[in-house]
């Protein structure tokens, strides 16, 4: 195994091939404060490439709720608690990766889902941790009983293990946009991917017999375009670019800004070593010890920015330029009480207001000869 | 081996069979796989005229040369077969296997088999492994999961998971005419391994694959599959039999290596995770 440098969790670990970081990395940031669990991006992704024959129980995107929501079923327990203990001294990681604790005679630690585990993609959705006790039922907001939503497609990670699980190196990462594919002439259906990938983002067709996955909807990105499941997402959650590493990081490229400079925006399961490149805003109710074992170290302090959005201008003004454009954003710019998008030619795409004008209007309309209703 | 023994092992053979004890007392061959000379070549694992035939008991390694690995073993020998009638070389291999494992899924691998030739033979061969760079081996791969689709299991989420509904494919809706070739084109847009031509995803007309591949990670499949095939599974094991052409400047009364390798798919044993032999010594008998 050769050793790569993962910023994430702030040293060298161990990877299958040397590293070599593409010429530009895709990424995304998804705000699960504002996921509803509506699907559509699910339906979204579904109609566009997975509705064909062997393709039936495959969701390259899927939403479940947190705690109990997995899907594959228990697809992230599972693999912690085959990795044992993961402690972080700061900002680095002092456990072992995916690649640090594969056993003897394999290149990941991994394991591989029943057919059975992809049967019920919606087990524990809505479903609380914990009880409300001791009167807490009387208080607003009470901080015994969470969930929350969280929104998964492929991470198209920096050090991918099912790229590198693949004896026939039928996987590969673009180096023009880090995005990362099952070559379909390739493939002969061995399921190494799918065994090694933590997130469990890789499929198995069986009546093709090779294994398919997120493919980032390449032909929309490669013109400038957001993905489907982004443009489809009713809560505006989500927002594409291109990632820069954290020395490179530019303070005008959105998501730069929220994951390197203001690091608001946190990987999903950095402890397993990747470097994912699909960054979470973490829910703001929920238990520290949870969201850091979901999230990395970083998650306190992100959430914290996250409550002082009302006083930070920058910050809030670039959370509603998410969602607001199919074009990828290359750089935003705050001008008074506006934030403007441009795209890679530095054209502006889009400008929105940041805090939204209110309209109050009389609670009777005299011309249609009606009461107006208050639906807030 | 000297001429004049190579005769008289198959005389005894011959004698062997006309007594009768073909299926009970089948004649053994430790050192080699000897190919019978047959003007025809049986047609089936199951045909009669294997009965007689020379048996070579291979045994198996587990792959444990590149990652991953097998590290527990699995299938431990395969019998194998042998005849050839000048052109074209059969051979019979059987192995046990409890459970026949023919239905894909997504955690449900096959129960395959795979036999490897040097592709020019020689006194020095290619490392058994898969060759070796500019010294590519063939391979006959077998796969039981294609032996059904042959055998009409057919290609649609029900023959997998008898209790799939699907609600609708885009391609069945209307506009589009029911078996139109616009309704094979849409489906095939979202069967990208069959829309790219993956020679492995079916549905298939064959069981077999031919694959040329000089080492490790480099299998790819020949220009065109020239073999044939068919597996049966009774009595909790599998018989399966691969018919291809002769290796160039094989033929009767010469002689080369084989190798063979076994996947049992309760195992989910795929790829390199695969139970194979060594180089064992393949000697033709001279036409009669
Ligand atoms: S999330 Fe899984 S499938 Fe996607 S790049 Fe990473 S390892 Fe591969
Ligand atoms: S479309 Fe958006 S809001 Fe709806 S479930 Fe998907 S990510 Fe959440």
């Amino acid at each position: 195994m050769a050793r790569v440098y993962n910023w994430q969790i702030g040293r060298e670990t161990s990877y299958w091939y040397p590293g070599s970081r593409p010429k530009k990395q895709f990424a995304a940031v998804f705000d699960i404060n504002k996921c509803i669990a509506c699907q559509t991006c699910t339906l979204a992704c579904k109609t566009t490439w997975t509705s064909g024959k062997g393709q039936e129980y495959m969701l390259w995107n899927n939403v479940e709720s947190k705690p109990f929501g997995y899907y594959p079923l228990g697809w992230d327990v599972r693999l912690l608690d085959k990795l044992g203990a993961q402690r972080w001294e700061g900002g680095r990681y002092a456990g072992s990766t995916v690649f640090e604790a594969a056993p003897a005679g394999e290149r990941v630690l991994g394991w591989g889902p029943e057919d059975q585990d992809y049967a019920y993609p919606n087990v524990g959705e809505d479903d609380c941790a914990g009880g409300v006790t001791k009167g807490a039922a009387t208080r607003i907001p009470h901080d015994m009983m969470w969930f929350f939503y969280l929104a998964r497609i492929c991470n198209h990670c920096t050090y991918p293990a099912c790229l590198a699980s693949c004896p026939r190196g039928s996987i590969y990462k673009r180096p023009e946009d880090g995005i990362v594919l099952v070559d379909q002439t390739r493939c002969r259906g061995y399921r190494e991917c799918v065994r090694a990938c933590p997130y469990k983002k890789v499929f198995y067709n069986a009546l093709t017999g090779t294994s398919e996955k997120c493919i980032a909807c390449y032909p929309k990105f490669e013109k400038g375009l957001s993905q489907q499941c982004f443009l489809n997402c009713i809560g505006k959650i989500r927002v594409a670019g291109f990632l820069s590493t954290p020395k490179e990081a530019r303070e005008d490229n959105p998501v730069d800004y929220m994951v390197h400079v203001r690091k608001i925006a946190l990987p999903l399961f950095p402890q397993f070593g990747l470097e994912p490149n699909v960054y979470y805003i973490p829910p703001i109710h929920v238990p520290e010890p949870f969201l850091v074992q979901m999230f990395g170290p970083g998650a306190p302090a992100a959430v914290a920015a996250y409550r002082a959005l009302p006083k930070d201008k920058d910050l809030s003004a670039l959370l509603t330029l998410m969602g607001s454009t199919e074009r990828v954003l290359s750089r935003f710019r705050r001008a008074g009480g506006s934030v403007e998008g441009y795209d890679e030619s530095g054209t502006e795409v889009i400008r929105v207001p940041v805090t939204e004008p209110a309209h109050v209007r009389a609670a009777i309309d005299v011309a249609q000869g009606v009461v107006r209703s208050n639906i807030t | 081996m000297r001429d004049s023994m190579r005769r008289s092992f198959w005389a005894a053979c011959a004698a062997a069979a006309l007594a009768g004890c073909g299926r009970h007392a089948e004649v053994e061959s430790p050192g080699e796989v000897r190919a019978a000379f047959r003007p025809v070549l049986p047609d089936s694992p199951a045909d009669e005229a294997w009965a007689g035939l020379p048996v070579h008991d291979a045994a198996l390694l587990m792959q444990d040369m590149v990652d991953p690995r097998l590290m527990e073993p699995s299938t431990g020998k395969v019998r194998v077969q042998a005849a050839t009638d000048g052109t074209r070389i059969a051979f019979r291999l059987r192995w046990d296997d409890q459970d026949k494992d023919d239905l894909p899924g997504s955690a449900r691998f096959a129960d395959a088999c795979a036999v490897q030739l040097p592709a020019a033979p020689g006194a020095d061969s290619p490392a058994p492994q898969m060759g070796e760079e500019g010294r590519p081996v063939e391979i006959t791969y077998w796969s039981a999961f294609w032996q059904a689709s042959v055998d009409g299991r057919p290609d649609t989420i029900n023959a997998i998971y008898p209790g799939a509904r699907v609600d609708h494919y885009p391609f069945q809706a209307a506009p589009l005419k029911d078996r139109s070739e616009d309704q094979k084109a849409m489906a095939l847009r979202y069967a990208p391994a069959r829309n790219l031509g993956n020679p492995m995803s079916g549905p298939r007309t064959q069981p077999v694959q031919d694959l040329t591949v000089e080492g490790p990670g480099t299998l790819r499949p020949a220009p065109v599959t020239r073999s044939e095939g068919r597996g049966v599974h009774q009595n909790k094991s599998w018989a399966v039999l691969l018919k291809r052409p002769l290796p160039a400047k094989v033929g009767p009364g010469g002689g080369t290596v084989m190798a063979v390798a076994v996947w049992r798919g309760d195992r989910k044993e795929a790829g390199a995770r695969k139970m194979r032999s060594g180089w064992v010594s393949l000697s033709l008998e001279a036409r009669p």
